[in-house]
């Protein structure tokens, strides 16, 4: 496989959410080392994205009683609360002119990963989804201390439960083996440590609005790790974070979501050291810059959200735009991925686990779907004798395999046929 | 009833596959064919796997009842000891689970006690991933089933999986199980198909998640040629359970739905061994009695259901159903009226050729290990009977040397 080519779509594919018609074969001719300089150079200013206006998601307080009248206004606008924001952040993906704020703050979602199914109000999701995409390319040791003071997180995971009478340890835990040490690098008794150390904190489920309350909260000395003190969410965030294993956990995780799911990551990768100062862009460029990006055997599997607003992307469409959203949510469940609702604490699957018959089957209706709702200008702007060829760039694809040629070449006549084929092909759904 | 819903599955098979017959499509053909030119043959058992997600209070599933400590251990989430289920004089089910007790009563359950693995692991996904993978001891990347099915003939149909996303334990190293999502499976029809077949080929230059990709959408033509008929079939009738409103009670939830795809597939002879079906919601850190009550309410009355659907079969003597959950949960309640992630919990083995009765011993509630109860029986004691005794292959293949058994099968 050409490495240029190979790099430049692990580029426009992982470090983004995949080209726009044209953007491939332009970044083909700038060559590798200025389209990786352009990536990784997030820009003052988004045209793309400023042009996403943040939905209107208010505090809609206590449910009421049942039976009551205010009932079904409540739900109504539940329901409509939350498909604003998913819509407005599939918005945000397909539309910024520079993926790479977006695409790490998806990677944080999937890390920090927060159900709404629990907490059930948007706004506090809405909240931790700022948090996150500020903190995206930020300082992690930052990150993490805006985390322990975030609603969704804390009312997800217990925290407003949680004691000096009976300290809940879900919250302690998943923050030790989930989000920043990776797990088995503490032992139980620094889960029941940690967890005592976050005891008191009450969260307002309709806004997400974090109080520490002192009469709940133990604030005797614990010993964390080997270290004994009483800890504050921000000194707990210190500590931890500062830990070697924090920077070989963070480093794994980056791997893994970026790079290989499938296959070990080897010693020679290059993220750790960059990441002493647990500054998370710097993790990013030298991930960018290893030269496992170039290597054949790192393929990745685009999830389903991935997977949807690349061929947004392709395919020139806006999520809010499509008909209608509840279809289009409807598709990302069959698939497996509802943004804001990861199936648990430890994030998204991946690899192989995307690539099931039923997801086949759901990702071929899905794209007909699509691209029912397209121009396919993409498409259609490329002369029939070279269409073959050329959509590889259109997509953004290093090159088509001998059984995917075989299959567009008899579409060539068939645009529709032509796209729905490249857009679930092997190629395409993997990026290579 | 085999018969007739037999024949409706080979009529309209042989319509769908009628579509475009290339040589490609023969090979899917043969495939499909297969599936239901040799129905599994009758006595060949059938192993059905229940997962329940986010770990499963063992010890408000199979109560000491008569034990202090369990109440004083628990005073916000302990049951009223004369709503409990008695199976003798210290254990009793959980008040909602009446379907079990009466299976329980006809000597059909098997209830394996204080299950796990050595060095118990907190964590979900850890937890999760050795009762899946077998392997407490080390991370590996594929399922027990998963290297059972790489030591069968390769055949998409041999493991199916309730649901979109394939659960790791059916992933193999060569081969995996299918998955197949509640509502079937619909698939392109005419020139759109032939082409979805030539993308679903092999080429050489597929990496290894290319290749699982196109192997993904070559099992869709094949799985939806043999069962899309099946799926559009009644459910079984449930001959001993009494009506409600016209239908049987239980049937309106998820792990119903999932049961009653695997029942008509099971009753067409679908070539298929090995079912998994799923429950989520177990994680219970707050409010648990209500909600674990009605989970395992779920989980009674469905399988009840299943069980007599069977009965209106010729296969229900083949079946059997495992229960179990990533670990039981921590004996002391917390703050929230909920437990923290434990350790051992019970296993259930259900159907007609099990031994009814308890198996291992059950974990002392005043004798903790760091506050849990004690693993008195191996994971892979119940997998390495369920490989040699259900599924009649040497557990070697799959748990490597292995010498604990669980007898809970009826002798041969």
């Amino acid at each position: 496989m050409n490495a240029k080519r190979l790099e430049t779509s692990r580029l426009f594919h992982r470090f983004g959410f995949g080209p726009r018609p044209g953007e491939y074969a332009l970044a083909m001719k700038d060559g590798i080392v200025a389209t990786r300089n352009k990536f990784l150079t997030v820009p003052a200013i988004d045209i793309g994205a400023s042009k996403v206006v943040d939905p209107v998601i208010t505090d809609l307080g206590p449910r009421p009683a049942p039976n009551s009248a205010e009932v079904v206004p409540f739900a109504i606008a539940m329901r409509t609360q939350t498909q604003d924001l998913i819509l407005w952040w599939l918005d945000r993906m397909v539309l910024s002119d520079h993926g790479l704020t977006e695409r790490l703050t998806w990677f944080w979602h999937g890390h920090w990963a927060t159900s709404i199914q629990k907490i059930e109000y948007a706004l506090p999701m809405f909240i931790q989804n700022k948090t996150l995409r500020t903190n995206a390319l930020g300082n992690f040791t930052t990150m993490t201390k805006a985390m322990l003071n975030d609603g969704a997180l804390q009312f997800w995971l217990d925290g407003q439960d949680s004691t000096s009478k009976a300290p809940n340890e879900n919250l302690g835990r998943e923050l030790m083996e989930l989000f920043v040490l990776g797990v088995n690098h503490y032992t139980e008794d620094d889960v029941k440590a940690i967890a005592r150390a976050l005891t008191g904190y009450q969260v307002v489920r309709s806004n997400g609005l974090v109080s520490i309350n002192q009469n709940r909260r133990d604030a005797n000395p614990v010993t964390l790790l080997g270290k004994t003190g009483a800890f504050s969410s921000d000194s707990l965030a210190e500590f931890l974070s500062a830990r070697d294993d924090c920077a070989a956990f963070i480093t794994q995780r980056l791997w893994f979501r970026f790079i290989s799911s499938t296959e070990d990551m080897p010693a020679s990768f290059s993220v750790k050291g960059a990441f002493a100062n647990r500054n998370i862009s710097s993790a990013v460029n030298a991930m960018a810059n290893d030269q496992s990006m170039s290597d054949e055997r790192y393929s990745l599997v685009k999830s389903p959200v991935e997977w949807f607003v690349s061929a947004c992307r392709a395919l020139e469409l806006v999520p809010s735009q499509l008909v209608k959203a509840g279809q289009l949510t409807n598709f990302l469940d069959n698939l497996g991925q509802d943004p804001f609702s990861p199936p648990n604490v430890g994030g998204w699957p991946s690899g192989g686990a995307w690539l099931s018959s039923a997801t086949a089957q759901y990702r071929l209706a899905f794209a007909a779907w699509l691209i029912k709702q397209s121009s396919l200008n993409g498409l259609n702007n490329l002369p029939i004798a070279s269409r073959l060829l050329k959509s590889a760039d259109w997509l953004g694809v290093p090159q088509w395999g001998a059984r995917t040629e075989a299959a567009l070449r008899s579409s060539l006549d068939n645009s529709a046929q032509f796209a729905l084929l490249a857009l679930c092909s092997p190629e395409y759904i993997v990026s290579a | 009833m085999d018969t007739l819903s037999r024949r409706k599955f080979l009529k309209l098979t042989s319509g769908v596959l009628a579509v475009g017959a290339t040589s490609t499509i023969l090979s899917l053909d043969q495939i499909a064919q297969a599936a239901f030119n040799r129905p599994l043959a009758s006595g060949t058992p059938i192993l059905v796997v229940v997962t329940l997600y986010g770990g499963n209070d063992g010890l408000n599933t199979l109560i000491p009842y008569k034990d202090p400590i369990y109440f004083s251990s628990r005073p916000d989430i302990s049951y009223k000891a004369e709503s409990m289920l008695p199976l003798d004089g210290e254990l009793a089910l959980n008040p909602n689970m009446g379907g079990i007790k009466g299976l329980w009563d006809q000597k059909k359950v098997a209830i394996v006690r204080g299950v796990g693995y050595p060095k118990p692991d907190h964590s979900h996904f850890s937890s999760m991933a050795k009762w899946q993978t077998a392997s407490p001891d080390r991370a590996i990347n594929s399922g027990w089933l998963g290297r059972w099915l790489d030591s069968q003939a390769e055949d998409p149909m041999l493991a199916i999986s309730l649901g979109s996303v394939l659960p790791p334990m059916l992933a193999g190293t060569k081969v995996s199980g299918s998955a197949l999502p509640l509502g079937g499976l619909v698939v392109p029809k005419g020139g759109l198909a032939t082409e979805c077949i030539q993308l679903s080929k092999a080429t050489r230059s597929d990496s290894k998640l290319m290749a699982a990709a196109a192997t993904s959408m070559r099992n869709l033509f094949s799985i939806t040629a043999s069962v899309e008929p099946i799926l559009k079939l009644p459910a079984p009738p449930t001959p001993d359970l009494p009506t409600v409103n016209g239908g049987n009670a239980g049937g309106d939830n998820n792990l119903s739905q999932q049961l009653d795809v695997v029942a008509k597939l099971i009753t067409a002879g679908s070539p298929t061994k090995v079912w998994s079906v799923s429950l989520g919601g177990f994680d219970t850190h707050a409010n648990e009695a209500n909600a674990q009550a009605q989970l395992l309410g779920v989980v009674s009355t469905s399988l009840t259901r299943f069980m007599s659907q069977l009965k209106s079969t010729t296969r229900h003597n083949d079946v059997t159903v495992m229960i179990y959950s990533e670990f039981g949960r921590r004996v002391k309640g917390n703050a929230s009226q909920g437990t923290d992630h434990g350790t051992s919990a019970p296993m259930f083995l259900i159907g007609e050729q099990i031994k009814g009765g308890y198996y291992g011993d059950q974990p002392s509630i005043s004798k903790l290990v760091d506050g849990d109860l004690a693993v008195t029986t191996d994971f892979r004691d119940v997998y390495a009977t369920v490989l040699e005794s259900v599924l009649k292959s040497p557990p070697e293949q799959t748990l490597g040397k292995w010498s604990g058994r669980t007898n809970f099968l009826t002798p041969a």
